[in-house]
């Protein structure tokens, strides 16, 4: 159930749109947010009560966007490594190796304390400063080994 | 128009033609996975690639028009090499489980690969995978999602046509599948058009499942035996059992679509318990007899001349049968006691046909379609004419027209609909009224006028349960439109003092010089057929003038009860289920000095019959049914009747020969000689079937829609509204009934898909009433009328009208006859829970 605040948050980005099911990316944020990092089907089924759509297309814009996590908690640092093609080509792939190996943990998988989840994510616009991952709300660029050791050192 | 070079070879077509239809039109294959003519394009799979000269990348040819002097190659080197690239990425995730897939032999996919595919594949990657096991989405749908190709138009068919729109894409990129919410269990229409449209084995049909491979299937192209929609459909046995019924794309009006009954309703044919032998009562029980006994019985007992002797065909049956039947009677047995219906007034028929004007010939849905208004009244269009309710759908999201629904159920069109009128039950009459009234007053179009204070608008509005500015509104659409479209449905039978009313909205709008066309929303496949061939006590073949009227089935069965009916013949109608009094119509057909009963099925009525006959189902004879458009189709012969199981048709024929040696003709071509001479409606209707595969959208069969009638003899009636059968206070709710989505009659009663989706009786109140009430969407319910209290399942509807409950009229648990009352109006109920 969304919570009153939540609610209200959710009327006045409905004011932003044309019509109701416009809004459903920030319905699906505020949600997101107020869940600690992901959503679960009652979400999806009272938003799409809310904007007057199907719940399948509530589902469909979740699951689109990798920024929602649907059905799927996450640590407190979301790691979400971009792996579109410039990224790869300057190395995506060795960096997510890198924090498999020093997390102790697959793609996709969250670290038993929490702390972690590790995911790969479509292109997050930042090519030139290839490979790059986002933290939370954060970007973290021109990625190394060192690097990214540092950051995980600074986020324990 | 504009001129294109396609592979060097010059063709004008209409401007914004598609690069792929003029191709197609010019001659040259293109290959395509997400395109089709009636959903809007998305050039997503990249199959129809093609080179336009001057442009350095090649363009999907699906999305984009030509534009004049356009030079376009679709066989380039360049083109050909793409398309099998193209291929080669759909293969890399693909399953490549063909053995064992039921689209095997006939997949899409598979021929494209063995046309232009790359023959060999170069993915050394793993395979990335859906889910292991293919997983169940609904009672008639099992889906593997391992072998999409994402051409998404199940998701689209699903959104753009049925309007259920319970389908989408999830996630994205080589992870999308089309599924439903979360992947779960769909409470959907269940017409299984997403299986219709999938090119691959990604949605499958659950009855169908490894019981064939497609190339040991033999099929027959024939007509949906349930609603007048009049869907033309494959139906395909493997060792004498039916196991498919298909749509084919740009075939029918329907083309590619049919509803749950239509696709998964078909299996009645082939359940256990068909009459395969005639049946005798002996000792007050029924028992297998030979036909030479049952035949002999009905000549003893049916006397030709003096004893008065009734005869009910069932709407079911084809144009030659019920033309015989027709014949028997009036020329045979000299009585004009005969009916196609245990529902309707004759007296209501013969004004609606009148009303609608179906003597004047058959209207195209097309051209409804084409209008400027369309208004939709007294038909649950959604349930009873899912077929019909897609066309408008489709049509009217891409031209601008008004679509107006009067109705007092919500339905899944609403949402299509430009303007909507909630109105109450059965008050049809006050609605259009209230219209023509509107559309009398002179000063119509301007909305700053004070409204005219009217009381007989008021007393109109009141009864009708709607709003001044809202009937202003339909007035002034139909008063600022040069065409307009009527689809009127069985409401109007049920409720027939409306029907006068119908008739001078028609009349009315027409003296203004507007284009009216009326199209009839009828619910049993061949009602317009029966009609048109003369089973009705009031008119003969052709709606011609008949010397002698006779009684309908109310009349019979009234006769009947007064112990004054000598004999009554029933051919393929269940009456004791079907009659609006339940109890009144078991106890008359009881009285009955000798019935027969011929049917596919056991029904309540053939039960009390003296001998009982084993009829064909549509699958097991040819002939023609005339759907509510009047358009004439033919069924065709897929299997031999079972057992000792006739035709109708040599039924009815042996029953006529066995008193005239002469009565025919003898078999049913002659028949329609006949009929094209009795009655010149069908004189040069056309019976070809337009069998050409037609990717584009020219569904519309002109040649196959019956002519006006020259010498119709019919009147309007006024038909005197019959009270409310209970009182308001005592029972809150007005009983509507009508065909659920899923059922239709008692038929779809015998087929297992279908009692498989729905099989217990259901009550359908507003989301507010239910609120008010208590209760909640599934509790279990007593309802209580003045004749019979029954227990049901409660379903709400959002949107529907207060103080209503609807029962479909399918349900033998709970048989909504039996609320009724011969005489007596609506019946009125109570809702309480258990």
């Amino acid at each position: 159930m969304l919570t009153e605040n939540e609610k209200k948050e959710l009327q006045a980005a409905l004011k932003k749109y044309p019509n109701r099911r416009s809004a459903v990316m920030d319905a699906l944020r505020i949600v997101q947010n107020g869940r600690g990092g992901h959503i679960v089907k009652e979400d999806m089924l009272e938003i799409a009560s809310i904007l007057e759509m199907q719940p399948a297309e509530v589902n469909a814009a979740a699951t689109f966007y990798t920024m929602y996590n649907v059905n799927k908690p996450v640590g407190k640092h979301h790691i979400q490594v971009c792996r579109n093609i410039s990224c790869s080509l300057m190395g995506a792939e060795h960096i997510i190796k890198h924090l498999e190996r020093t997390l102790d943990i697959k793609t996709g998988q969250t670290t038993p304390d929490k702390k972690f989840t590790l995911s790969t994510v479509e292109c997050l616009g930042s090519c030139a400063t290839a490979p790059m991952m986002q933290i939370n709300d954060d970007y973290y660029e021109n990625l190394t080994d060192q690097k990214v050791d540092e950051i995980l050192k600074n986020l324990k | 128009m504009v001129t294109v070079k396609i592979n060097g070879k010059e063709i004008t077509v209409e401007d914004g033609t598609l690069i792929l239809n003029a191709a197609r039109d010019a001659g040259f294959e293109v290959p395509t996975f997400c395109y089709q003519a009636d959903l809007i394009g998305i050039g997503s799979c990249r199959m129809c690639l093609v080179e336009i000269e001057g442009q350095k990348k090649l363009q999907p040819s699906c999305v984009t028009p030509v534009l004049h002097g356009m030079s376009i190659n679709t066989e380039s080197p360049t083109v050909v090499s793409a398309r099998a690239g193209v291929l080669e990425f759909l293969l890399a995730n693909h399953a490549l489980d063909c053995p064992v897939c039921d689209k095997g032999g006939e997949c899409e996919l598979q021929d494209m690969v063995y046309r232009y595919g790359p023959h060999k594949g170069r993915h050394a990657e793993p395979k990335f995978k859906f889910h292991e096991k293919d997983y169940v989405l609904s009672p008639v749908i099992i889906k593997n999602s391992n072998r999409c190709v994402q051409c998404v138009k199940c998701v689209r068919v699903c959104r753009e046509v049925v309007g259920a729109n319970v389908l989408t894409s999830l996630n994205r990129g080589d992870h999308q599948e089309e599924t439903s919410f979360l992947r779960s269990f769909l409470d959907c229409d269940q017409d299984g058009n997403c299986i219709e449209v999938c090119p691959v084995g990604c949605f499958m049909r659950l009855p169908y499942r490894y019981k064939t491979r497609p190339w040991d299937l033999k099929g027959a192209d024939t007509v949906c035996p349930y609603c007048a929609t009049g869907c033309r459909m494959v139906i395909e046995h493997r060792d004498g059992v039916v196991i498919r019924a298909r749509a084919q794309l740009g075939v029918g009006l329907n083309s590619e679509t049919l509803c749950a009954r239509g696709r998964f309703g078909f299996d009645f044919i082939n359940n256990p318990n068909r009459l395969t032998t005639p049946l005798v009562r002996k000792r007050g029980a029924l028992e297998p007899a030979s036909w030479e006994e049952a035949m002999g019985l009905i000549k003893k007992n049916f006397s030709v001349g003096g004893g008065k002797v009734g005869g009910i065909a069932s709407p079911r049956l084809v144009n030659e049968e019920l033309y015989l039947f027709q014949k028997l009677f009036r020329t045979v047995f000299n009585s004009p006691n005969i009916d196609s219906s245990s529902r309707w007034d004759p007296l209501a028929v013969e004004s609606f046909v009148s009303a609608a004007s179906m003597h004047e010939g058959g209207v195209s849905i097309f051209d409804c379609m084409a209008s400027d208004t369309l208004l939709i009244i007294g038909s649950h269009l959604s349930d009873e004419n899912p077929v019909t309710d897609y066309i408008v759908r489709r049509i009217s999201a891409n031209r601008r027209m008004n679509v107006i629904i009067a109705s007092p159920r919500a339905m899944k069109l609403d949402s299509s609909a430009t303007q909507l009128l909630r109105h109450l039950p059965g008050a049809e009459d006050s609605v259009l009224e209230a219209i023509i009234l509107n559309l009398n007053y002179d000063k119509l179009p301007d909305e700053t006028l004070k409204p005219v204070k009217d009381a007989r608008l008021e007393a109109l509005l009141s009864t009708a349960g709607a709003l001044d500015k809202e009937i202003k509104a339909i007035a002034r659409k139909l008063g600022a439109s040069s065409t307009v479209a009527v689809i009127a449905g069985t409401d109007f039978l049920r409720a027939p003092q409306s029907i006068p009313a119908l008739g001078l909205l028609k009349d009315l709008l027409r003296s203004r010089g507007k284009k009216v066309t009326v199209l009839p929303a009828l619910d049993r496949c061949n009602q317009r057929g029966a009609w048109e061939m003369g089973v009705h006590p009031g008119f003969g073949p052709g709606y011609s003038r008949v010397d002698k009227k006779g009684l309908g089935c109310d009349g019979i069965l009234a006769a009947a009860e007064q112990g004054e009916l000598d004999a009554l013949y029933i051919a393929g109608s269940d009456v004791a289920s079907m009659y609006p009094d339940g109890e009144f119509a078991a106890k008359a057909l009881s009285a009955v000095k000798f019935l027969v009963v011929q049917d596919i099925f056991l029904t309540e009525t053939a039960k009390l019959a003296h001998v009982v006959l084993p009829g064909a189902s549509f699958a097991e004879k040819e002939g023609i049914f005339t759907n509510q458009e009047g358009r004439a189709q033919i069924i065709r012969k897929l299997l031999p009747p079972p057992g000792k199981a006739k035709r109708d048709f040599d039924i009815i024929r042996a029953v006529g020969e066995s008193f005239d040696p002469s009565f025919g003709p003898k078999n049913p071509v002659l028949v329609l000689d006949e009929i094209r001479k009795e009655a010149p409606m069908y004189g040069d209707v056309s019976l070809v079937f337009n069998n050409k595969k037609n990717i584009e959208d020219k569904l519309d069969n002109r040649a196959a829609l019956v002519k006006g009638a020259q010498s119709a003899a019919l009147k309007v009636s006024r038909i005197e509204p019959r009270a409310d059968l209970g009182g308001a206070e005592q029972f809150p709710f007005r009983l509507v009934t009508g065909n659920h989505l899923f059922h239709s009659g008692m038929l779809s009663r015998m087929s297992s898909s279908m009692t498989g989706l729905l099989n217990a009786a259901v009550i359908e109140i507003s989301e507010g009433d239910a609120d008010a009430l208590g209760l909640r969407n599934g509790d279990k319910v007593s309802v209580r009328g003045a004749a019979c209290e029954a227990q049901m399942t409660l379903r709400t509807r959002k949107g529907s009208g207060k103080g209503m409950a609807f029962v479909a009229e399918n349900f033998e648990d709970a048989p909504v006859a039996r609320f009724f009352r011969r005489g007596k109006g609506a019946p009125r109920v109570a809702i309480t829970k258990i």
